[in-house]
């Protein structure tokens, strides 16, 4: 299967982007973050194509359908989204240290990818639907924003201590401010929730379409919903006085180890009506 | 909450010291209003839903038993840990924060709505320290003539201002996305709808299931566990059911060839598959399952060596037939794909004093059974199996009210973080050498290092005003 190659090329990738971030901040060293950057860009490019293919190659075996419906697609989807959420993040803000934290996840997303069964296997009746498209992408694109979150949480708790102490030296001293990182702790999680809002109702439209009922407090839509109050009460904890910084990265963090969960710990620990358990 | 507390300008002391206790039904009301309530019950609801999600809900109370130790069952049983989301306790959690929300908007909504349409368009010095973004500078020419070009600025850079002459000065406000202000009442204003349209549907609607076997019709229901009976104004017919597969053999499709019988004509017929229910008057049916309506039967040809006809025979599994001055048949199993020869039926013929002979019968060659050369051939004509469909069956009119909070919902939260309210104040003043005294200011609601970019293009435009 020639898509397998290619994912198989762009978790090298993502490892080789994830090396290069973390040496650049150990050599401190601008110039090798520079050349993560254009690692990164080219896994993106692979990964695209890779996806495309798969994509092709459903058609050819008659059984054509969208590449996110087992784990091993929604693992390499998963990563797809952090890498692309991560390339416009650096852009943005232009500061290539996020990649250390960031880029990680996508490559131990891969490698995890990489011991799950990637045949392209047909669908079953359940997820023959339009709604599959909407749901997936939007939860995915929700999960992204939240580990892009999570990573520049990450850092401020690292950043946060040396800040405090007023000292600006080593490898820390190379992520950016804690003003900045708190921005993009909030920003990547105002991006995060409403395609997480949107990924839930679209489930739930689905579940209504093909099983009567748009609720039935299954795991899987429990846990997301629980992601979904834990990222709003993040949102409501920043209008009121003293839960910017500290709270705020350990509270994102919280989400995220919920959305972890939410996507992989319920259908490898409890039974649900999600399909990829293997 | 922004625009409340700009009201509240910083500086300057409240006029009357807050001493007094408040009374007890203030403390109640700002109980209700505040926003520590608000994520106290969002962590609450997200920690008891897990609790759901680790102990599997409404199972028979054998299953508990074989998990649980009795004091645990008995605890559990206790507090609903079994149907928790139905739990009264849940509920409770569930009004709680229906009640902040509806609070909160109660409390809030009048006081934003009176910033929003009484926006602060006079900029004295009090507005002045509350804004970061400021600038100030000094141009020759007349005040009115400074006023006109940059009420002309603001409106090409940034939007058209108002104009406020007061004591000798002059005042221009501009703002745009006062919008988003709207946008956290919409959110949880769809909250509300959601759970309105939730209730509707528990209290009007039902949730039921039926199976049909081939040929037969439905008309009655059962709903609650059998607790609530409907009998529905028309009745369905299930035609036909059957299974398509993937080249591998796996499930393709799972359909139900459904007519609805009304008065005793058929008025609408459709084929239902998973993902796409059949409706009529508000009433929806989902392929939800199937199986074996009654025994399978195999269908078998007898003939005669000369190939005369000597009936045919339905067999049930392990039920033997008996056919007079020959012996017995009977049926041991099928396969649907034997020896990759297609469909086939294993048989045991028996006749008194012999040995019993089996062999199968392969559908797709008649023939080959005159290889027995016995007094009598049997030929496979198919298994004749008689499916139901398992219908879900639900009516629910609460459902569009749903769907309208959850567009309302997904259009509240795009408004609240991704629209911002943001203000330009320039006020004009004449100075002592002849010289206007030009002041600018702005700020933002949300996303203010944006605003930060914006505002700096907008003071270079501004400035370049006239020189």
């Amino acid at each position: 299967m020639s898509n397998v190659i290619l994912f198989n090329l762009t978790t090298v990738l993502f490892g080789v982007a994830s090396a290069l971030y973390l040496g650049a901040l150990y050599a401190k060293n601008e110039k090798i973050s520079v050349a993560g950057t254009w690692v990164c860009v080219l896994a993106a490019v692979v990964s695209t194509a890779a996806l495309g293919v798969r994509w092709y190659e459903s058609y050819q075996m008659g059984i054509g359908r969208i590449p996110v419906t087992n784990l091993y697609e929604s693992l390499v989807f998963f990563a797809w989204s952090v890498n692309l959420f991560y390339l416009i993040v650096e852009r943005k803000y232009r500061n290539r240290t996020f990649g250390a934290f960031v880029m990680p996840i996508a490559f131990f997303t891969m490698v995890f990818a990489v011991y799950n069964d990637s045949s392209i296997q047909p669908l079953v009746p359940a997820l023959q639907s339009y709604w599959l498209h909407a749901h997936v992408i939007t939860c995915f694109v929700g999960y992204a924003g939240f580990a892009v979150s999570a990573g520049a949480a990450l850092m401020y708790l690292l950043k946060s201590k040396q800040e405090a102490a007023k000292i600006n030296e080593g490898i820390v001293g190379l992520l950016p401010p804690c003003k900045t990182l708190d921005d993009l702790i909030y920003r990547a999680i105002i991006w995060g929730f409403p395609f997480l809002t949107a990924g839930i109702i679209t489930g739930a439209a689905w579940a209504n379409y093909a099983w009567g009922t748009y609720w039935s407090w299954d795991p899987k839509e429990t846990w997301s919903l629980i992601v979904w109050l834990v990222y709003a009460a993040f949102l409501h904890a920043r209008v009121t006085r003293g839960w910017y910084g500290m709270r705020a990265a350990i509270l994102s963090i919280t989400g995220f180890a919920a959305t972890v969960f939410c996507y992989l710990g319920v259908n490898l620990v409890l039974s649900g009506l999600h399909s990829y358990g293997g | 909450m922004e625009a409340v507390s700009e009201v509240r300008t910083k500086g300057v002391p409240p006029a009357v010291p807050a001493e007094r206790t408040p009374s007890p039904i203030d403390q109640v009301w700002d109980f209700f209003i505040s926003v520590k309530l608000a994520i106290f019950t969002l962590i609450i609801l997200a920690i008891a839903s897990i609790f759901g999600t680790i102990v599997e809900q409404n199972q028979p109370p054998e299953k508990y038993h074989q998990i649980y130790e009795d004091w645990a069952f008995a605890l559990m049983n206790r507090i609903n840990l079994f149907d928790m989301y139905h739990s009264w306790w849940f509920l409770l959690l569930l009004v709680l924060f229906t009640t902040n929300l509806t609070c909160c908007t109660i409390d809030r909504f009048p006081k934003m709505l009176r910033v929003v349409r009484n926006p602060r368009t006079k900029f004295d010095g009090n507005l002045e320290k509350t804004l970061s973004l400021s600038d100030r500078w000094k141009r020759k020419g007349t005040l009115s003539d400074w006023a006109a070009k940059y009420a002309e600025a603001l409106s090409s850079s940034f939007a058209k201002p108002k104009v406020t002459e007061d004591g000798g000065e002059v005042h221009l406000y501009a703002e745009t996305g006062v919008v988003s202000r709207f946008g956290v009442y919409v959110t949880h204003l769809s909250i509300v709808i959601i759970f309105i349209g939730a209730i509707l549907g528990n209290v009007l609607g039902f949730k039921s299931y039926v199976n049909i076997p081939e040929g037969e019709e439905a008309s009655h229901l059962d709903a609650r566990g059998g607790q609530v009976h409907i009998n529905l104004p028309f009745s369905v017919r299930n035609n036909r059911f059957w299974v398509e597969t993937y080249p591998n053999g796996q499930p393709r499709k799972f359909a139900s060839d459904l007519s609805v019988i009304e008065s005793g004509r058929e008025v609408l017929r459709k084929t239902i598959t998973v993902n796409d229910p059949l409706q009529y008057k508000g009433i929806w049916f989902y392929q939800a399952s199937y199986g074996q309506a009654g025994d399978v039967t195999a269908q078998i040809a007898v003939r005669r060596p000369d190939g005369s006809s000597a009936g045919t025979l339905s067999l049930r599994p392990e039920k033997p037939i008996r056919i007079d001055g020959y012996g017995t048949i009977r049926g041991l199993n099928a396969d649907q794909n034997y020896q990759g020869k297609g469909p086939a039926l294993h048989v045991v013929v028996e006749k008194p004093g012999k040995p019993a002979e089996n062999f199968w019968l392969l559908q797709q060659l008649p023939e080959q059974d005159r290889q027995r050369k016995d007094a009598l051939v049997f030929s496979f004509g198919g298994l004749n199996s008689k499916m139901y469909t398992g219908l879900q069956v639900a009516k629910d009119p609460g459902v569009n009210v749903v769907w309208l909070g959850c567009a309302l919902m997904v259009i509240g939260i795009v408004m609240a973080f991704f629209l911002s309210h943001q203000r330009v104040w320039v006020r004009l003043a004449q100075g002592q050498d002849d010289r206007v005294e030009v002041v600018l200011a702005g700020s933002a609601s949300r996303n203010r290092l944006a605003f930060e970019k914006k505002f700096e293009k907008l003071q270079t435009d501004v400035k370049a005003v006239g020189q």
